[in-house]
Parts: structure tokens; sequence; C-alpha cells
């Protein structure tokens, strides 16, 4: 087996450079073939026996790190177009799997659960990233999936046909952008071969570069890349095609950040339980939400109205003892000095100074809707919900941010995505982009993203 | 071998490419740069356009501008056709409220209630990006003030709100609502055809209807009519939004002039139909009375959307209190007030 696998890896490395190579090192992969082809049935063709050998031997590494982007433009400037040339050219140096528009544009069971197309179907790797690809239709279905966290862009391609230019909506596309956090984009002008004039490139480019730094990014260094998604598609012209998908995926890899893994995060544990053990102290149990923590570390005990410094004397999971705990790790905190009915559920434990004690915030909040289990009614302003964020259960008010007309007369309703503030009955931990959920009785009736601290505790 | 055909493809693919380049800068300068971008800025319309434009009148701004206002049409009508086969689901729904009832003669002189004159309209689009552009919003607006400025009261229609013929509207010169006095010389369907030109996407109107009915003459002294609407997921200017409401009250009270002369009484008013407005908009309203138990019938609702006053009573009984409290009827009389009428849309909902 593992000989099998050794042999994949090299005609996959063989193949990787490109389809000419593929044709040039027909002995080696003729032998692979035979050898590959003793341990199963005959396959009728001799590329997509090729072909296979990449689908298969793509494991999803770790190796890379990843990064969610996404595609904005107007319907007709070919975002899917350019989502299947980019899966295209990097499926010929095995690092995606080709998904054709066909399959890029229907979803229906996910359009019929309302999630933003295809999320987790596009996928592909460059030299040093992996990315996940979502396409973005609205701006409504995406700001909820962004809120709900069903989809996320941690950086965006603009599309725009250079036969077109950037055209009213725009402003809207990158309006977006902003309002879901999204700091540095890349431009990719299409359709490059529809145009006769160079020139009308240049103003292109000019037009987005100033429209970008009207909407505070950064216009002037944005990479722009000018070729043709459909060229790429079709294999032809690849100085405009392929060689163009090639440089918008590595402007991608230069230009986009990518977000710090949580374990590179400071440390952050939810209190899911607290026990008292006699003979050594008090323990706090939950699941590591971000970073790394050794025994002996200082940290800090946050929200439910206190905060203050402590040890973590010990490491447990599992019953065994550890030196270290890391995100993800359900583990029990012993912590030095503290007495049990200083430690609830609710509270947090983590590295000192990352995090701080809110009593107010902004946030943008999806109402569900009845079919997704939400609230039938609307509600208006002084509403009061339960807030949980992470193990929290908070009574909050929600009100309407300070200076919007007619506060008093406006009405939420379920469906709606809006922005208010959330006054909280006691602090806990969070931070912008801290995530919630509300609930009333039994029932979820929203979710929530933090946006932005009013006062701390 | 390979490389040869790869050379042959390449020759072939761009030739065209370059014959037509070549074509192009024969027959006209080319535009510059600048003067593009300056008719991008004036008008929306695409770079081709803009430089289509340009190179037919000598690189003249002006004459440019006009060639594409005639050209809009062309260009928007093959463009709309081909955009035809398209689904549009987001949009807008916009009210325009041109008169709602209250005294024509704000000196008060005249006891006289006018009349009322509204109208809803949908206008869709295929993606919420178009939607949220300033120029749609525009567009949606104008549409529903024309609508409401050109309908004629129709002695013979039993309702108070009536449909609007599309193909009457769409032939109508529209009235723009921020500038009324400026005349253009285009129609609704014609500024339909220019914003598909300048966004690309498929833009219909898929319903309108209008309130419109004069004053109650002979009457006036007992009865009134009243518009009330709201408009829920209102964009910046707040006459459109997701979904849409609009009512028609009836006041029936012998105080009528005297009440309506009343400041302190037309505010409470006002504030009571923004509320009607939100419950018939917010709530799944579907009748205004029907049996007891029917939680789609506005009556039986409670009435949340009052604020305090209303919170645990129906509408109706809210109706009722509030027309009491406010002197419009004595306790065991006729009147008050009463919802006549109401039409409510959501955006891309199906009609049948």
């Amino acid at each position: 087996m593992f000989r099998l696998a050794a042999q994949r890896a090299i005609a996959h490395r063989l193949a990787g450079s490109s389809r000419a190579g593929l044709r040039v090192s027909s002995l080696h992969t003729r032998c692979w073939t035979a050898t590959w082809r003793s341990s199963s049935p005959p396959l009728p063709s001799f590329s997509r026996i090729g072909r296979r050998g990449y689908a298969e031997a793509t494991k999803f590494s770790r190796t890379k790190p990843h990064m969610n982007i996404g595609t904005i433009g107007h319907v007709d400037h070919g975002k899917t177009t350019l989502t299947a040339a980019i899966t295209k050219v990097l499926a010929d140096r095995g690092a995606a799997k080709f998904t054709d528009y066909s399959q890029i544009d229907k979803a229906p069971e996910e359009k019929a659960r309302g999630i933003t197309i295809n999320s987790a179907h596009v996928e592909y790797e460059s030299e040093n990233r992996h990315y996940a690809h979502v396409d973005c239709p609205g701006h409504a279905d995406y700001v909820k999936n962004m809120i709900t966290g069903a989809a996320q862009m941690d950086g965006g391609i603009i599309v725009v046909a250079a036969t077109d230019g950037q055209m009213p909506q725009t402003r809207e596309h990158l309006l977006l952008a902003r309002q879901v956090g999204i700091k540095k984009l890349v431009v990719f002008i299409n359709k490059v071969d529809m145009i006769s004039d160079p020139e009308m490139l240049e103003l292109v480019e000019m037009e987005m570069r100033d429209l970008l730094s009207t909407y505070n990014f950064d216009g002037e260094s944005t990479p722009i890349v000018a070729g043709s998604a459909l060229a790429a598609l079709e294999g032809r012209d690849d100085e405009v095609g392929k060689d163009k998908i090639l440089e918008l995926v590595k402007a991608c890899d230069e230009w986009l950040d990518v977000p710090a893994r949580d374990l590179d995060k400071p440390y952050l544990m939810p209190v899911e339980d607290v026990f008292s053990i006699p003979g050594r102290g008090t323990v706090a149990t939950g699941r590591a939400e971000r970073g790394v923590i050794n025994k002996g570390d200082e940290v800090e005990v946050i929200g439910l109205g206190t905060s203050y410094k402590t040890t973590v004397t010990g490491i447990e999971m599992f019953h065994k003892e550890l030196d270290r705990g890391e995100a993800g790790d359900n583990m029990g905190c012993l912590l030095r000095g503290i007495k049990r009915e200083q430690l609830k559920r609710g509270q947090i434990i983590a590295a000192p100074g990352s995090i701080k004690a809110v009593r107010k915030f902004v946030a943008q909040l999806y109402i569900l809707t009845p079919d997704e289990g939400g609230r039938y009614t609307p509600f208006m302003a002084h509403y009061r919900p339960q807030l949980f964020l992470r193990t929290a259960d908070i009574t909050t008010s929600l009100n309407f941010p300070d200076g919007t007309p007619d506060a008093d007369e406006k009405m939420v309703m379920p469906g709606d995505n809006v922005e208010m503030v959330c006054a909280l009955h006691t602090d806990v931990a969070a931070e912008a982009g801290s995530r919630f959920t509300l609930r009333e009785g039994n029932k979820t009736i929203g979710t929530g993203i933090v946006t932005k601290i009013l006062e701390y505790a | 071998m390979a490389l040869l055909s790869v050379f042959y493809r390449r020759l072939v693919s761009v030739s065209p490419a370059c014959f037509y380049g070549r074509a192009s800068y024969s027959t006209t300068q080319k535009s510059p740069i600048h003067l593009v971008q300056e008719l991008r800025k004036l008008t929306d319309v695409p770079i081709s356009k803009a430089r289509e434009a340009l190179a037919a009148s000598n690189n003249d701004v002006e004459a440019a501008l006009k060639w594409i206002e005639k050209d809009l049409a062309v260009s928007g009508a093959k463009k709309a056709a081909k955009v035809e086969g398209r689904t549009t689901r987001e949009g807008l729904v916009s009210v325009c409220v041109l008169s709602n009832g209250t005294r024509q003669d704000p000196t008060g002189v005249s006891s006289e209630l006018g009349g009322v004159r509204a109208a809803m309209i949908e206008l869709n689009c295929e993606t919420d990006f178009v939607g949220r552009n300033e120029l749609f919003a525009r567009l949606a607006a104008d549409i529903a003030h024309t609508a409401a400025f050109i309908t004629e009261h129709d002695a013979s229609s039993p309702s108070f709100i009536r449909p609007c013929a599309l193909d009457v509207l769409g032939d109508a010169p529209l009235l723009s609502q921020s500038e009324p006095h400026v005349q253009t010389p285009s129609t609704v369907s014609s500024s339909i055809r220019d914003l598909i030109a300048k966004v690309g996407e498929k833009i219909s109107l898929k319903r309108a209807v209008t309130v419109v009915h004069g004053p109650l003459r002979r009457e006036s002294h007992v009865l009134g009519l009243r518009v009330a609407s709201y408009l829920h997921g209102a964009t910046s200017s707040g006459f459109q939004g997701r979904i849409g409401s609009v009512a028609v009250l009836g006041l029936k009270t012998p105080r009528l002039p005297e009440l309506m002369s009343r400041k302190t009484f037309v505010q409470d008013l006002e504030k009571l139909e923004r509320a009607i407005g939100r419950q018939i908009a917010g709530f799944d309203t579907r009748s205004i009375r029907s049996t007891p138990d029917d939680e789609t019938s506005l009556y039986n609702q409670p009435f949340m959307m009052l604020g305090a006053e209303g919170a645990d009573e129906t509408v109706r009984h809210a109706l009722n209190k509030w027309s009491r409290q406010r002197g419009m009827v004595e306790d065991d009389a006729e009147g008050g007030i009463e919802v006549l009428e109401f039409a409510k849309w959501t955006v891309g909902q199906d009609v049948e």
C-alpha cells in the first residue's frame, strides 16, 4: 500500500508540471499505469486514469495554511467561469479538483437550506496555501451566513469585465466587503480578449483603484490582474488565460493575509463546570477555544462580575496529567488558591490581558425566521432575550444604535439582518468577532456577531 | 507537432481581434482616456459604450452625452431582450403617498378634508446588490410617484385599493419624485430599459396598486379617509423597503372637523396609522376581520406595534379604546376609526 502511494506521488509530481509535461514523460507514466492497473480493473482511457490518480492522492493536508476566499461581482462578469477556471488550471498542476460551471452553479439542497452556495464544494491549493472558495450571490444572503458563521470570507476577488468596467453596483460589492470585515481584495479584470484597445484596460484599472480607495481599501497597492477566465477554461491563449489565472492565485497568496490560526492566538477556555478536589484545589473544565497553555502559566479569570489573576498548577485530560493543553482539547485546569465559589460557568480562563469583560457592545444580528425555528412576530427596541456567549447565559436588552431616526417606532422582523446595541445585565468576556446566540424561552431567535465594544466592565 | 497546433490555434483565435482592432483604429481616432472617464462619471454607461459615443461625436462630451441618451434606448432594449429569460426575485417595494387625507387648507378656514392619493409598486432585479443601489432605489420611488400621480378616481370600482395596469403605467412619462418639475422625455418603461443598460441585470415592474379617492364631499363633516403605510427594511431614503403595506382607514365622528384641526389629535392619529402599517407588515396578516380565533386577521391580533398602549389588547379593542379616549365617539355611539382595506407585499413573493 505504501509503495502504491509513493508511486502515485511520483507520478503526481511528474504530471504536476503541466499537461505538456505529462505528454513528454509518457514513458514514466506508462510504467506507472501498468503497475497501478495490476491492482485494479482496467480503465478505459489514459487521461481518466491520470485524473483519478490526482483525486485520490489529494488528501486534505494541514501543512498549508487555510484561507476562505470569495468572488464578488456582477452576474455577467464571469465569477463562475473564473472559479471553474481556477480549479481547472490548478487541477492541471494537481492542486485542485476541476469543478465545472454546472457543479458550481447548482447546489439545490444547499440553496434550499439557505446556505450560500457551495462554500465547501470548491477548494484548491496554491504553492503555499489551501483555499476554500465561496461565491457570493447576494448581500443579505452573505451577511446572514457571515453572522451565523456558515460561510466566511477572509479575502475576496472582485471580478470586473473589461468590456463594461465597474458598474453602479460595484459600489455595493465593495460595501459588502467592508461590512463583513474583509480588509484586502484582489481585482480580476475579466474578458480582456473581448476588447481591442489596451488603453481601456488601463481605464478599468484606474477606475477600480479610485473606487477601492473611496471605500477605504488600499487602492494603490491592491493587485489587479487582467485576463480571460474563459480562455483559461477552454485551454486556449495561455498568455491571457492560464498564465493570468496563475498570476491571480499568486497575487492572492502574496497580498491577502491568512487569518491567525487558533493555535497561534492567546489562550482562552470557557468554564463549563467547576469541581473541587479535596487535597488539590479547584478545577475548571472546558474545551480550549484557542491558544496553548502550559503548566505553571499565569492566567486571568474574567466575566460575571469578577476578574482576577491566578496560576494554572495542573492540566488534566482523560484523568491523565499533562504539561500542555491546546485549542480543541477538553481539559481541566487546576487553579492555584482559588475557592470553588470564585469560579462559575460562563466565565473564561484566558492569557492575561488578551481579552476583557464587556457590558455593552454593537452587534450585527440575524433574526431567525419561523421556518428556521425563530419567532413568528416582530419585536421593537427594549426587547430582552437571553444572550448565550460561549458558556455564559446573560439577559441583554436590545436597542437601536444612538441616533437611529424613529428608534421608538422601528421594528425588527424575523429574517432581518440588523445592527443593534446589546446592553448586558452582567458583564462577560467578549471582543469584536465573538459570536453569540439569542434565545427566548426554549427557542433560538437569532444569532449575532460583536462588531464594536462600547463599554468595558 | 503539438507546438505547431498550439501556434495554429493562437493564430486563429487572435487574428479576428487584431482585425477588429485595426478596423476601429482606421475609422476613428482613439478617444482620450480622461474623456471616457468623464463620460462614465456622468452617465454610468459601460466603458465600451462610452468609447463608442466619443468616437461617434468626435470626442465632444456634450455630443457624446446626447448620443448616449439616444443609444440607451436601443442598447437598453437589446440588453433587456438578452436578459429577458432570467428570474428576478430581489428588489424593492416602494410607496408614494401624495395625499394621506389631511386637510387641504392649512390655514383652517375650510373644514373640508382632502382626498387620498397613494401608490405602491414592486420593482424587481436579479441581485440585492442592484436592489441596494441608489439608481435603482430612485427609479422605484419615481415609478411609485408616477403611479400615484397619473391614476384617476374610478367611481365604478367598489374597492379603494385598485391594481394599476402595468402597460398604462409603462407608457406614462416618468415623474421624478425628487424633482417633480423636471420634464424628462422618458417613460416608465424606457427608464427601466435605461437602467438595464447601466446595471446589466434584468429589471421588471412586477405590480402596482393605487389608492385614489376624492374627499367625501357630502359627508365630509362626519366621514374621513386616511392612508397609512409602512415600509420595512427601508434603505437610506426611506421610500422603499423589502416589505410594504398600505392601508385605507375610515374615520367616522360627528366632531371630525374640530378634531382634525387639532394638532395633537392629528399627531396621535399619524402615530396610530404608522402602528397599523407596522402591524400589517410585521405580523402574518391576511384579512381584516375573520372568525375570532384566526390570528391572521388584523383585528384579532394583539396590537403589539402600538407600544405599551396596546400590548395586551387586540387591534379591534385598541382601536375602539383609542377612538373613545380621543373623543371621536360617545360611549355607545357607532363610529370611530376603522381599517377598511389593506395591501401587503413582500419582495420576491409569488403572486397568483
